[in-house]
């Protein structure tokens, strides 16, 4: 397949660059400023997991493996199970005590460079298979959660992180703040343009999104 | 549809499989990686109950008082001796804060809710109870020179209210781990930091942390500690 390649690589690349962001000359970035930490390198540690999950889909597995993965599904239907987990993943991860853990100790920062990889997996891997309703449920959940805690951070009334200044963290939370828009108007674009579609095709064939039998 | 002979297939689209199956597994996946989550963010947030590290910290020391390690101090007057000797002065508790002598903006907080302790242990006559104990973690800048400076411009009285600093710079970090203080240089050679009201007893121990925002609360705390 023509596709492989190029998106494997693309996760490579954007695994090694939010590695990069871990280890010596990278670091002193995430290490003096919340903005590289939590705006820059938690982002590309999502996308490169999305990104490897997608290179896995186009994956050609054996039979063998193609036929475990599809025992599997039987408990991740509409991805339920794989939303779960990146938001439970994010929500650990967006803790202020661990944020600040993740700076100053090695051993934690490891912990969250696999811990946001694979909720990037999970969210890709679950947004896929998840129906609109589904993922109006996560998304209506983590990114309200995701703008208030990116409104009380930019107030500046409480260092949250002694990791951080509270300049810094001001900053972050304000970018926090777009992310979370952003993300949600790209959601409802998405969607609304999808729609728009099926109605000019409506004998499109194979349905996107999976529905019972009746 | 792929024949399922196939000696290769892409991994099948998730919305042909069969949802024959029921939601059930499902289900029970995600309640079981939810209470995971549960756990682990209760465990990180002390029961739920802290999410900062600096609620952390405070919580912690509520729960087990933490022993201060000995350090040698020096003071304004360059007298040097051992932090210990220092606390255990009178059997008093003392409310100590953190402090570099050439702070301009952020921690002149600290400074001023230190001078209304100072009044308000005076006006009560507590000074036999309660001492004040500013330490300064800057031990390269803060010679007793600069300390008599300081003292003088916060007005501190002597047998109040004690200023110290680090006689070996090298006990910088024991120090400010011991009391979980992590300062963070600041544009114009200034520092950023966990600033609080920490309560010490006589025996070193490091029992209560207090919000710079809540004198009232160290001083009361200080006096039940004290004892009549």
């Amino acid at each position: 397949m023509r596709a492989i390649r190029p998106l494997s690589l693309t996760a490579v690349v954007a695994t090694a660059a939010a590695l990069a962001l871990s280890l010596p000359p990278g670091r002193v970035l995430i290490e003096q400023s919340m903005v590289w930490h939590m705006l820059a390198q938690m982002p590309l540690l999502l996308l490169a997991g999305a990104l490897a999950a997608a290179a896995a889909e186009q994956h050609r597995w054996s039979n063998r493996a193609a036929d475990r993965l599809q025992r599997a599904a039987r408990f991740n239907r509409y991805g339920l199970g794989s939303l779960m987990l990146a938001q439970c993943l994010l929500a650990y991860w967006m803790l202020p005590a661990l944020i600040d853990r993740a700076v100053l100790l090695p051993g934690a920062d490891a912990a969250k460079l696999a811990g946001l990889w694979i909720a990037g997996a999970a969210l890709r891997l679950g947004l896929r298979q998840a129906p609109a309703a589904v993922q109006l449920f996560f998304g209506g959940t983590a990114l309200p959660m995701l703008v208030w805690l990116g409104l009380y951070m930019a107030a500046g009334e409480t260092r949250l992180c002694n990791a951080y200044t509270l300049d810094s963290q001001i900053l972050a939370g304000r970018g926090l703040v777009a992310l979370a828009l952003g993300v949600g108007t790209a959601w409802v674009a998405w969607h609304l343009r999808a729609r728009l579609r099926e109605r000019g095709a409506p004998a499109a064939p194979g349905q996107r999104l999976p529905h019972r039998a009746p | 549809m792929a024949a399922p002979a196939s000696p290769a297939r892409p991994n099948p689209a998730p919305a042909a499989a069969k949802p024959a199956d029921g939601l059930l597994p499902s289900f029970a996946t995600c309640l079981a990686v939810l209470a995971l989550g549960l756990t682990a963010i209760f465990q990180a947030t002390d029961g739920g109950s802290a999410f900062t590290t600096e609620t952390l910290r405070r919580s912690q020391v509520a729960r087990a008082p933490a022993p201060v390690p000995d350090f040698a101090v020096v003071d304004a007057q360059g007298r040097v001796q051992p932090l210990h000797r220092l606390l255990a002065q009178g059997g008093r508790v003392w409310i100590v804060d953190f402090e570099y002598t050439r702070c301009l903006s952020l921690c002149r907080v600290g400074g001023s809710v230190m001078q209304r302790l100072q009044d308000e242990i005076a006006a009560r006559g507590m000074a036999g109870r309660v001492g004040l104990l500013s330490i300064s973690f800057d031990p390269l800048n803060d010679g007793p020179p600069a300390l008599a400076d300081h003292a003088r411009r916060l007005r501190m009285q002597p047998g109040l209210w004690q200023l110290v600093a680090l006689r070996d710079e090298a006990d910088r970090r024991r120090l400010l781990d011991a009391f979980g203080i992590l300062v963070l240089p600041a544009p114009r050679g200034e520092f950023e930091h966990n600033a609080a009201l920490h309560l010490v007893d006589a025996q070193a121990r490091l029992v209560r942390i207090v919000d710079l925002g809540e004198p009232e609360t160290a001083l009361t705390g200080a006096l039940s500690l004290a004892g009549p």
